[in-house]
């Protein structure tokens, strides 16, 4: 009798143990919570006398902002300056809170967001199909309709602001650009040199660049064929010249198939180049930035990148030197179809605003940004981020370059998968190292993007 | 203590705290995902009701069934390479090895306590061909099989079996730590028998120790069924899945689709057939201890 007493104590006892171990994590969650509630009226205590300290009334607020660069960092940089100057210049009141995430996992991590529908203030993201989904789903601030309402629509750059409407499909502009960026061919002027090849306007001249330079004995192009999206601006390439700009949304909408002509066509010369060699052996194992650095060090001739890459060429460490590189639009196929002047674009990563924390705090904030943006880009770092700016920057000779090409677009192309659902676009970028590879055919590679395409319809 | 042990209610008071942590950790979620798998979207965006459709689905997934047979291929090839390697070098260590005895099982075990990410880096550097040739390319060129050197890790027929291998170089040192422990449990006096009756190394092995290695074989296949299952962090740090699907597993199959992709209840199908997978492989492996007892 005693020992059941004792056995039935026990367990009780164990029992007890696990039930408190569990509450005692629950009263922790409860005291953390309190504690941000505590430091908030803190906060709003400080802002008040804050408050009667300076004597304006600007709305207390903290914003929660998700980046995927650091507070130190480029964009992540920008971001956070500004802010501390808005703080410091108009409203004291206005506090942030900084969340860093890797950019492969963003997409998760807002769709987790959204799912537990607590996305942060101020976010960033991809712009296109991604945030189309929010759109539908009124989870951003419509930002047309906000700048108007603060009466600084006329700071954005029409270029941007046309390019980001017509990457989500909408009338009115949902996404913050942070970056106007060419894409085209760079290319390492000694090696050209070497080899006794001019810079290529037409996709023939360009096979017969790339032929030479073989000959020569050096490695025509390369590629950052492990990151995958590399490889499918290569194929873009040829589907804008030969096909027109909107020909990827065309079969993103559903009015022409992957399987068409043109686009295996696209996909076969790709794979045609790769077969002659010129871009090594191996590519499918080169990421981004060993290609950029293959360029830069003169084991490779020509390398497809943004104007971003700009980074890596200002860098000190650059072996290529300040004037070592220069840079080529996408040759082309038939002036008619698609002109030199037509340059494939894209805003890189935007600024979302979640509409349900959107009030007159976050609204302070955001008219200091889009009034600063521009200016304070160019005076940092010398770039155009999509924003009006009245300062002349100290712009280095790569930085000019951009500026240059930029001053020549005449008409905007997007990349790729910028049409495309996650699905399809993951299926396009997989199969494009099979492709690369000669593992598939081309008409099996669109095929298999047509299937994906098809299969995500439903 | 036998009356307490002896008395069912002690028991299951006994046996309740855990079982009812277990349940909330570990069953919990997997009902859960069951629940999902007849859903389709991401709750809180879109979020409908479909009953079996994600289950159709499944069958007429190309993409899937890649993923399938990359998986199982991958459980047969490390499965039987962690194992069989681990046993090899247990022998080796118990039999052969007279010097150097702890900084040997050292060196051999080290792998095991690496970061999968280092050890993907490391491998990544291994199999290089552009721009260097790697540690293995640069061997085969200067022993004069260049016509060997290749892209190990960048064309769909070679990327699988370099995965393999440095999966199986990871882990081997772990199972032969577990098998030389085995081996020394097994008391001297037998293998000398076995010897002085004319046992020569093969039979020695064959008829005396693997019947007294089996529970621990069986222990060790188990082990190595459920980590090559879940397949997933290695693939990710060495190939990413590439090059086009050749490396892409069940689980990073499930991971795309649910977070990727936003179709949360397909996802968890494919969640349900991974742990499905799970409890059937286990209980084969199982079978074979059956048999003894029967």
């Amino acid at each position: 009798m005693k020992r059941r007493l004792l056995a039935v104590i026990l367990a009780a006892v164990m029992v007890m143990a696990m039930v408190s171990g569990c509450g005692n994590k629950a009263e922790n969650a409860g005291a953390n919570s309190g504690n941000k509630t505590e430091d908030t009226s803190k906060d709003t205590d400080t802002a008040k006398t804050g408050d009667s300290e300076t004597g304006d009334a600007q709305p207390a607020k903290i914003i929660k902002i998700l980046s995927i660069w650091a507070e130190d960092k480029d964009n992540g940089k920008l971001i956070t300056d500004l802010t501390k100057k808005y703080i410091a210049e108009v409203n004291p009141n206005f506090k942030y809170e900084f969340e860093l995430v890797s950019s492969d996992n963003l997409k998760q991590k807002i769709a987790t967001l959204v799912a537990s529908d607590d996305l942060p203030d101020v976010f960033v993201y991809e712009s296109g199909k991604p945030i189309v989904d929010l759109i539908e789903n009124d989870k951003l601030v419509n930002i047309s309709k906000a700048l108007e309402e603060l009466g600084v629509s006329d700071m954005m750059d029409e270029g941007a602001v046309s390019l980001l409407k017509t990457l989500s499909g909408t009338d009115d502009l949902y996404d913050l650009p942070l970056g106007m960026n060419v894409e085209g061919f760079w290319y390492n002027k000694a090696l050209f040199e070497q080899a006794g090849v001019e810079v290529p306007t037409t996709w023939e001249d360009f096979e017969a660049v790339c032929a030479k330079l073989q000959e020569a004995g050096i490695q025509p192009l390369t590629a950052g064929g492990a990151d995958k999206w590399p490889l499918t601006r290569l194929v873009n390439s040829y589907v804008v010249r030969s096909m027109g700009g909107d020909a990827m949304k065309k079969a993103a909408d559903g009015t022409a198939k992957y399987t068409d002509d043109g686009y295996v066509a696209a996909a076969q010369k790709l794979q045609d180049l790769a077969a002659k060699g010129y871009f090594g052996e191996g590519i499918t194992t080169v990421d981004q930035n060993t290609a950029g650095n293959m360029l830069l060090s003169g084991k490779a001739a020509i390398f497809y990148n943004g104007s971003w890459f700009t980074e890596a060429l200002t860098a000190d460490t650059n072996p290529a030197g300040e004037d070592g590189i220069g840079f080529f639009n996408i040759p082309v196929v038939d002036e008619s179809i698609s002109p030199i002047t037509e340059y494939s674009m894209n805003c890189g990563n935007i600024l979302a605003l979640a509409q349900d924390k959107y009030d007159e705090g976050t609204a302070g904030w955001l008219k200091y940004m889009v009034q600063n943006l521009g200016n304070e880009a160019m005076t940092q770092f010398g770039a155009v981020k999509g924003y009006k700016y009245d300062v002349a920057g100290d712009l280095s000779s790569y930085s000019k370059i951009v500026a240059d090409e930029l001053g020549k677009v005449t008409k905007a192309t997007t990349w790729y998968e910028a049409g495309m659902n996650s699905e399809t676009s993951t299926v396009a970028q997989d199969y494009v190292q099979t492709l690369i590879n000669g593992d598939m055919t081309a008409k099996e590679y669109m095929q298999f993007i047509q299937d994906a395409y098809d299969g995500s319809q439903y | 203590m036998k009356n307490v042990l002896g008395n069912k209610k002690a028991i299951a008071l006994f046996v309740l705290p855990g079982l009812l942590l277990y349940t909330i950790i570990v069953m919990l979620p997997v009902i859960w995902s069951v629940y999902y798998s007849v859903y389709e979207g991401t709750p809180g965006l879109k979020w409908n009701f479909v009953g079996l459709a994600n289950y159709e689905r499944l069958f007429h997934d190309k993409n899937f069934h890649n993923a399938l047979i990359v998986n199982l291929k991958y459980i047969a090839i490390v499965m039987i390479g962690q194992v069989g390697l681990g046993l090899l070098l247990a022998l080796f260590f118990r039999f052969w090895l007279t010097k150097f005895k702890n900084v040997v099982r050292t060196l051999v075990f080290f792998p095991v306590v690496l970061p999968t990410v280092a050890v993907g880096q490391l491998f990544v550097k291994i199999y290089e061909i552009q721009p260097n040739y790697g540690l293995l390319n640069s061997i085969l060129s200067n022993i004069g099989l260049q016509h060997l050197v290749q892209p190990w890790i960048g064309q769909s027929s070679t990327a699988l079996g370099a995965l393999s291998a440095m999966d199986i170089w990871v882990a081997m040192g772990f199972y032969s730590v577990i098998f030389y422990g085995a081996l020394l449990d097994i008391p001297g006096e037998i293998i000398e028998a076995a010897k002085i009756d004319g046992c020569n190394a093969f039979n020695l092995f064959r008829r005396v120790l693997s019947p007294l290695l089996k529970p621990i074989t069986i222990t060790c296949m188990i082990f190595s069924f459920t980590g090559t299952v879940k397949m997933f962090e290695s693939a990710l740090a060495l190939t990413k899945g590439g090059p086009g699907s050749a490396t892409k597993s069940l689980s990073m199959f499930m991971y795309s689709v649910s977070f990727t992709y936003g179709k949360v209840g397909y996802g968890s199908v494919i969640a349900v057939f991974i742990f499905l997978l799970c409890v059937v492989g286990s209980r084969l492996i199982n079978l074979f201890d059956r048999k003894e007892k029967a």
